[in-house]
């Protein structure tokens, strides 16, 4: 019968990945619009096998025109059908959006996540249906099998094989050529074909899909495997877990043994080949082959010691060849196609293509198959889109459970069996689960290894015993009870392991630990000394996410739920325990707790710093007298450097009864919260508010005394008898360009222009055109005050992407908004000028190169595109550094990148000399300068009352607060958004940009905290109602 | 005999072609150590105490399976091969009760010769242990699965030796542990007792119920003798301790059962000691038996069976052997019959 010519075809996904999203009702929807509209003549429907672009299921692509749809639910169907099928139009609200632009790409071809793979064994996966045998045959099926059997002998279909350089798609990279050769030589009359379609990662479907999508390709390579090797019988041994793909192997077997393509005398020939399907019960441990042979035949599924090998003796005694799904389906391409051509794709020892299951913390997650050697960047930033919500890529765990991961520095890693093997990682069947910040490492161990010690088939004692001694070692150190020999202790059971177990599973359990180990180690030292997971995942160590992203650990939960019920006082009374900056952290502060929100998984983080600022500002009108804990001591300690960090420690340790002197540099305190923030982030009066709170602890505080001119720290110590000193003198020197032409006037460096601002002198920048060369706050921070100060043109230019800008995203959008002109990928080579005077900048286009330790893509210049920016003036914000002057004789060293050398105890080099804030960790945030305020007190005090420094783990204290609101009440409430001062009325003055928001809309916003410090509470198996007196405890020190 | 050339820890060695490296070391005096590995049993590979280094292989190998080839190079006492011995037996150790001062199998208990030969006294591996309930209530077998190692010999004893296949491993990975199905006990399991998992198992997790408080390994005489109960001629060695059977063991090197035993050989011994059982003949006198004499008894009975042949012919004798008989016994039994009755009225009980 003549088919109907059709106009256009549609192809929905039927893919695992679509079905569960819904892709059957939308094709039944499809169907029955279709049918109403009588298009059945005009359009034809095919429920194909899986495109791989799972994340955006269900997907469909419509062709001639090659659009391709995306999540497109049965509801969609009436209007996408009037619009596509009868009118040719594009629907763009079903069509892909790249997530970062959120541009629409209407076209199958041109979508990123398609244009750089290369799908040779899922070149019919999302084309035909895989239930039609006819389909597979117009695609050049069974050609290979046809050319095998009438023009090759066995032995040349081995060599072709062999000469392709294909390796075993399972996962340990044997040539299959090889394999075949030794299963054709090995004696015996009666050999059999298996196929190991027991694809058990979690995470991974590369198998299920192919032969989902593609089933007969599996035929084909087993029935060519089989005429090579001499075989008249094969297995399919496929988990029972994967129905779709055992109905469309029985209906594949079954039209290919009426194609005469299976069973007696296949093609006429005296060849003959039958295939049976096992089901497999899941047993993971079954994927290893010998285990699986085992299972076939009926026994339980655990591996047995090889030599023999299958090839020799494997299923039923016989010599057998065992496949896995992806080496047969590469095998008819290679055939009909030749070897050569297979050898000429990916890398040299490591031909073909690599099929992975991209899951996990990536914008595009699915099934890719691309050309071996593309970088592992590539996969996860180009085809995999990035990380979600513009969070920090931080590993991927290649080779399942049984693989390992790579981090950031193995971006530009080529990726194929050798090299992924070299770095520590598996190729393995081809899962790929990439992961973000948000993850911990020690917990992400002990999910693979809880899985592949419960996959474990118990037989050999290593994998047995050694698995499950490693698993409580581990789970121990994610619950705080580790101890620091138990990083040993798990190297040696994972040389044991590797050393003495039976089979590849009990070889390989212990590589994902062992190599988040290598990348890690830090993480895992966190959990055993610091009893800290700073991912915030363990939850004997968290208490709730937002405290535990907090560098100064403030107890966001409690001091939120109070401000809801309108108890301010008590609400500050706790923020100030850990933070004495309310009113300025308020204010500026980048609000980790927001980035790591619970409710932020939902929907929006809770408005935690909108909340503080309310807080504080409530309160601002009652002074606070910081409580003195301690009585008096006699002991003098100096502080250098009244910012952040100096302050807070001179709080803490007045706090603990220290008679405290500031000594600052500058004529005003505050340090950068005064002369590097601009005032219209954070008013100086609102500062100076907070200064006196802190004073009137008795904290004195001298300006205008420079370290190494007015004193020096043998003055302090020797002279005036000050017991210890804490240097806090912040990063107050501009990082210089080291380009020509920087020493023109015009150039004027960041942290120094916004220091004469604030302290009264600033430029004339009436009608200038200002430069800013960089990505951070200051960049940002110099660029707005420029614009407020009236100049008329201000760029800033930065030589990567926004996505990478340094800067907080508000503080971006809030410069666009002004004004602000963006360049980026673009950097300055040269300042030119006339006399002696700057009259613009020369700057050069970038092209994103390799990736660097951070993940983002390194820029490299373009040569040839330089052009000049016309500018009077040049604002460097590329970096500070620390100034050192004073250093020489001082006994204090300094790292290379100008950083302080401290010990884990803040301790600097000389005796007595501690250090904190930007000084030791480079330029930093607020927050963290009042964190390492806290601890340097801590360590101040415990050295001046022991002598000894080591290392204080202090374990927050916290309270338990009551929710006293109805969970139901606010499911739909929405974060509320900062009222803002009119850009209009920004310019030329430097008030207050943020205004705050009112009582009402903070206390309802306070109600949106999911509370999930009372789950942790729960967890640990306390009630939260009522309270536990015990629970009420002071920060204790361990 | 076809051999090939083989070098272990140094030692030229001209193996017997298809054996094991296990077997050609032990052929040639080269000790091995094992513990799932049994030589009436076929190798498994589970227990990894025979791992070796065999050289061009990635991995240790264990002995028990690999086979030998031309030219092969073994270094069974590397510093990587006896490190991760000593990690298995740790291991083993770290899930085994430490008790082997009230263990029946001190003294005789390969863990604890191998925990004594690589000096383990505790484990670096400590952890949780198993605590599975000793109740299995049928009258032989004392199942304490908390001293399995799993080596699954009695695995294999049961499916290859005996062919019942009433016990395998049931769950998986740290929760495996050998059962019958669903877990049950042996009385519910087509189990018949034969005995010969107690018989393989190289610690005390499988005891004949018997011997529990009897005495101590080493205290105990072994008299290998014949089984009483069948004509097959099974041998096995009884365990005698002050002059009393504490235990029935395999005798290995038995011609005629190879070590294997039925649940008779095995546990049915305790009539031996039985009080009722009979040491002096008895003749009944007005109704009641009366102890004699051997003499006086065999008197008796020569003077009856005369006195019946001469009164009513030979064939009105009959005579009835025991199956519980040797062969030689029974046999002099019929010569007695035929040659000096005369009949040919002779049978047995065919069985037991």
């Amino acid at each position: 019968m003549a088919e109907a010519l059709y106009r256009a075809n549609v192809l929905v996904c039927g893919g695992t990945g679509c079905t569960a999203s819904g892709s059957v009702k939308t094709f039944e929807a499809l169907q029955s619009e279709i049918a109403r509209r009588g298009l059945e003549n005009e359009v034809r429907l095919i429920h194909t096998g899986c495109r791989g672009f799972c994340e955006q299921g269900p997907v469909m692509v419509v062709y001639p025109e090659g659009i391709f749809y995306c999540r497109v639910h049965a509801e969609d169907i009436p209007h996408l059908v009037e619009e596509t099928l009868v009118k040719g139009r594009v629907v763009e609200a079903l069509t892909y959006k790249e997530p970062e632009t959120h541009q629409a790409i209407p076209h199958y071809r041109e979508i990123p996540f398609y244009t750089k793979q290369q799908r040779i064994v899922l070149s019919n996966c999302g084309l035909i249906d895989p239930e039609n045998i006819e389909e597979y045959i117009a695609r050049g099926g069974y050609e290979a099998l046809s050319k095998a059997l009438f023009q090759m002998t066995p032995e040349q279909v081995i060599d072709e094989v062999k000469r392709s350089g294909l390796r075993g798609r399972g996962g340990a990279g044997f040539l299959t050529g090889l394999k075949w050769e030794f299963t054709y030589r090995a004696p015996g009359d009666v050999k059999y074909v298996v196929c190991n379609a027991d694809e058990g990662d979690p995470g991974a479907f590369m198998d299920r899909s192919v032969i989902e999508g593609d089933p007969h390709s599996l035929l084909e390579g087993m029935i060519i495997a089989a005429y090579a090797i001499g075989a008249k019988e094969g297995y399919i041994y496929c988990r029972a877990e994967y129905p779709l793909a055992i109905k469309r192997l029985k209906i594949a077997i079954a039209q290919a043994e009426e194609y005469g393509l299976l069973g007696d005398h296949i093609l006429g020939t005296d060849f003959s080949f039958h295939l049976k399907i096992k089901e497999g019960a899941g047993a993971f441990v079954c994927g290893e082959e010998t285990a699986l042979l085992a299972s076939i035949e009926g026994r339980r599924g655990e591996p047995r010691p090889r030599p023999p090998f299958p090839a020799v003796k494997g299923l039923w005694g016989k010599p057998t060849n065992i496949n896995n799904v992806k080496s047969y389906a590469n095998v008819p391409r290679i055939i009909a196609k030749g070897a050569e051509w297979f050898a000429s794709i990916g890398m040299p020892r490591s031909p073909g293509t690599a099929i992975f299951a991209l899951t996990g913390k990536v914008n595009n997650t699915g099934l890719i198959e691309v050309p071996m050697g593309i970088t592992l960047g590539e996969i996860i930033f180009d085809i995999g889109g990035g990380i979600p919500n513009g969070k920090r890529f931080k590993a991927v765990q290649t080779g399942g459970p049984l693989g390992g991961c790579l981090s950031a520095q193995d971006l530009n890693l080529r990726v194929d069996f050798d090299s992924l093997k070299d770095a520590g990682a598996v190729m393995g069947s081809g899962g790929m689960i990439v992961v973000d910040e948000d993850t911990c490492m020690v917990e992400f161990s002990k999910f693979f290894l809880t899985f592949a010690t419960a996959e474990s088939c118990g037989k050999c004692v290593p994998c047995r015993v050694g698995g499950k001694r490693m698993l409580e070692v581990l789970t121990r150190i994610t619950e705080g009870k580790g101890r620091l020999e138990d990083i040993e202790t798990i190297k040696q059971i994972a040389a044991g392991m590797d050393a003495g177990a039976l089979c590849a599973l009990g070889q390989l359990t212990p590589g994902p630990m062992l190599a988040a180990l290598r990348y890690f180690e830090n993480e895992f030292i966190e959990h055993i000394v610091d009893k800290k997971c700073k991912a915030g995942v363990c939850k004997a160590l968290v208490r709730a996410r937002c405290t535990n992203a907090c560098p100064a650990e403030v107890d966001v939960p409690s001091y939120v739920s109070l401000v809801a019920q309108g108890r301010y006082a008590e609400a500050l009374e706790i923020h100030r325990r850990h933070n004495p900056f309310a009113l300025v952290c308020g204010r500026v502060c980048p609000a980790f707790c927001e980035s790591r929100c619970r409710r932020g998984d939902i929907d929006e983080p809770i408005a935690i710093r909108s909340i503080k600022r309310f807080m504080a500002d409530h309160e601002i009108e009652k002074p606070w007298t910081p409580p003195v804990y301690e009585p008096a001591k006699t002991e003098k300690v100096a502080v250098i450097g009244a910012g952040p960090a100096g302050l807070t420690a001179a709080l803490r340790l007045a706090q603990k009864g220290y008679k405290v002197t500031v000594f600052e540099k500058l004529p005003v305190p505050g340090g950068m919260m005064a002369v590097g923030i601009p005032e219209y982030r954070l008013p100086r009066d609102i500062l100076n508010i907070e200064i006196e709170n802190i004073k009137r602890a008795g904290v004195e505080i001298k300006c205008n005394q420079a370290l190494g001119k007015d004193f020096t720290i043998d003055s302090l110590m020797d002279k005036d008898g000050y017991k210890a000193v804490v240097l806090a003198i912040g990063a107050h020197q501009s990082r210089k360009l080291g380009i020509e032409g920087e020493d023109l006037a015009g150039v004027y460096h960041g942290v120094d222009f916004l220091r004469d601002i604030a302290l009264g002198n600033p430029p004339d920048m009436t009608g200038k055109r200002v430069v800013v060369v960089g990505g951070g706050n200051v960049a940002i921070d110099a660029a707005r005050s420029a614009w407020r100060l009236g100049a008329s043109e201000v760029h800033v230019v930065y030589r990567r992407t926004r996505q990478d800008m340094p800067a907080h995203e508000e503080e971006i959008e809030a410069a666009e908004k002004e004004g602000i002109i963006f360049s980026y990928l673009t950097n300055p080579v040269r300042v030119i000028g006339e006399n002696g005077k700057m009259t613009g900048v020369e700057v050069q286009n970038q092209l994103l190169g390799d990736f660097d330790r951070t993940g983002r893509r390194r820029p490299v210049p373009e040569e040839g595109s330089n052009f000049v920016i016309e500018a009077d003036m040049l604002v460097p914000a590329i970096g500070q550094g620390i100034d050192l002057s004073w250093t020489d004789g001082s006994g204090v060293e300094a790292n290379r990148d100008t950083t302080l050398v401290v010990n884990d105890a803040l301790a600097t080099t000389r005796p007595g000399v501690f250090a904190a804030g930007d000084a030791v960790s480079g330029p930093a945030t607020v927050i963290q300068a009042v964190a390492q305020g806290n601890r340097v007190a801590v360590e101040v005090d415990y050295y001046l009352r022991t002598g000894k420094v080591e290392k204080i783990p202090v374990v927050p204290g916290y309270e338990v607060v009551e929710q006293q609101f109805n969970l139901e009440d606010y499911a739909e409430a929405k974060r509320p958004q900062m009222p803002e001062l009119p850009v209009a009325e920004r310019r030329g003055n430097f008030r207050e940009v943020e205004l705050g928001m009112d009582e009402d809309t903070i206390r309802e916003e306070c109600k949106r905290c999911l509370r999930c410090d009372l789950e942790w509470l729960e967890s640990e198996g306390l009630a939260f109602e009522p309270v536990p007196d015990h629970l009420l405890v002071e920060d204790r020190v361990e | 005999m076809a051999t090939v050339n083989i070098t272990i820890d140094g030692q030229k060695i001209a193996a017997r072609a298809g054996s094991t490296v296990l077997e050609a070391a032990r052929e040639a005096g080269i000790d091995i150590p094992t513990l799932c590995y049994h030589p009436a049993l076929p190798p498994e590979g589970a227990c990894r105490v025979c791992l070796l280094e065999i050289e061009k292989q990635r991995t240790l190998q264990p002995a028990c399976t690999f086979p030998v080839t031309e030219g092969m190079v073994v270094h069974t006492r590397s510093e990587k091969v006896i490190s991760a011995r000593k990690f298995v037996l740790e291991l083993l150790l770290s899930d085994h009760p430490l008790d082997c001062m009230t263990c029946e199998m001190a003294g005789n208990c390969e863990l604890q010769n191998l925990a004594y030969e690589y000096g383990i006294k505790e484990s670096r591996f400590p952890g949780i242990q198993h605590s599975y309930p000793v109740d299995d209530p049928n009258p032989f077998i004392e199942r304490d699965y908390n001293k399995c190692i799993l080596c699954r010999r009695c695995v294999r004893a049961c499916n290859y030796m005996n062919g019942v296949e009433a016990i395998g491993v049931v769950y998986r990975g740290f929760q495996a542990k050998i059962g019958t199905a669903f877990d049950g006990y042996l009385e519910d399991s087509p189990c018949e007792f034969c005995g010969m998992c107690v018989a393989v198992c190289p610690t005390g997790a499988l005891i004949p119920k018997q011997r529990k408080g009897q005495g101590r390994e080493w205290e105990f005489k072994k008299v290998t003798t014949t089984c009483s109960y069948c004509g097959v001629g099974c041998q096995f060695d009884l365990n005698v301790r002050n002059g009393r059977i504490v235990q029935v063991t395999s005798n290995w090197d038995a011609p005629a059962n190879h070590g294997l035993l039925c649940v008779k050989g095995r546990f049915g011994w305790d009539y031996v000691h039985h009080p009722d059982r009979l040491t002096k003949p008895l003749i009944k006198k007005d109704g009641a038996f009366v102890e004699a004499t051997w003499d006086e008894a065999l008197d008796l009975v020569a003077s009856k069976l005369s006195e019946v042949k001469e009164k009513y012919g030979s064939d009105a004798i009959g005579v009835l052997s025991s199956a519980k008989c040797t062969n030689e016994e029974n046999y002099a039994m019929q010569k007695f019959t035929r040659a000096v009755l005369g009949t040919n009225n002779v049978d047995h009980c065919a069985r037991l």
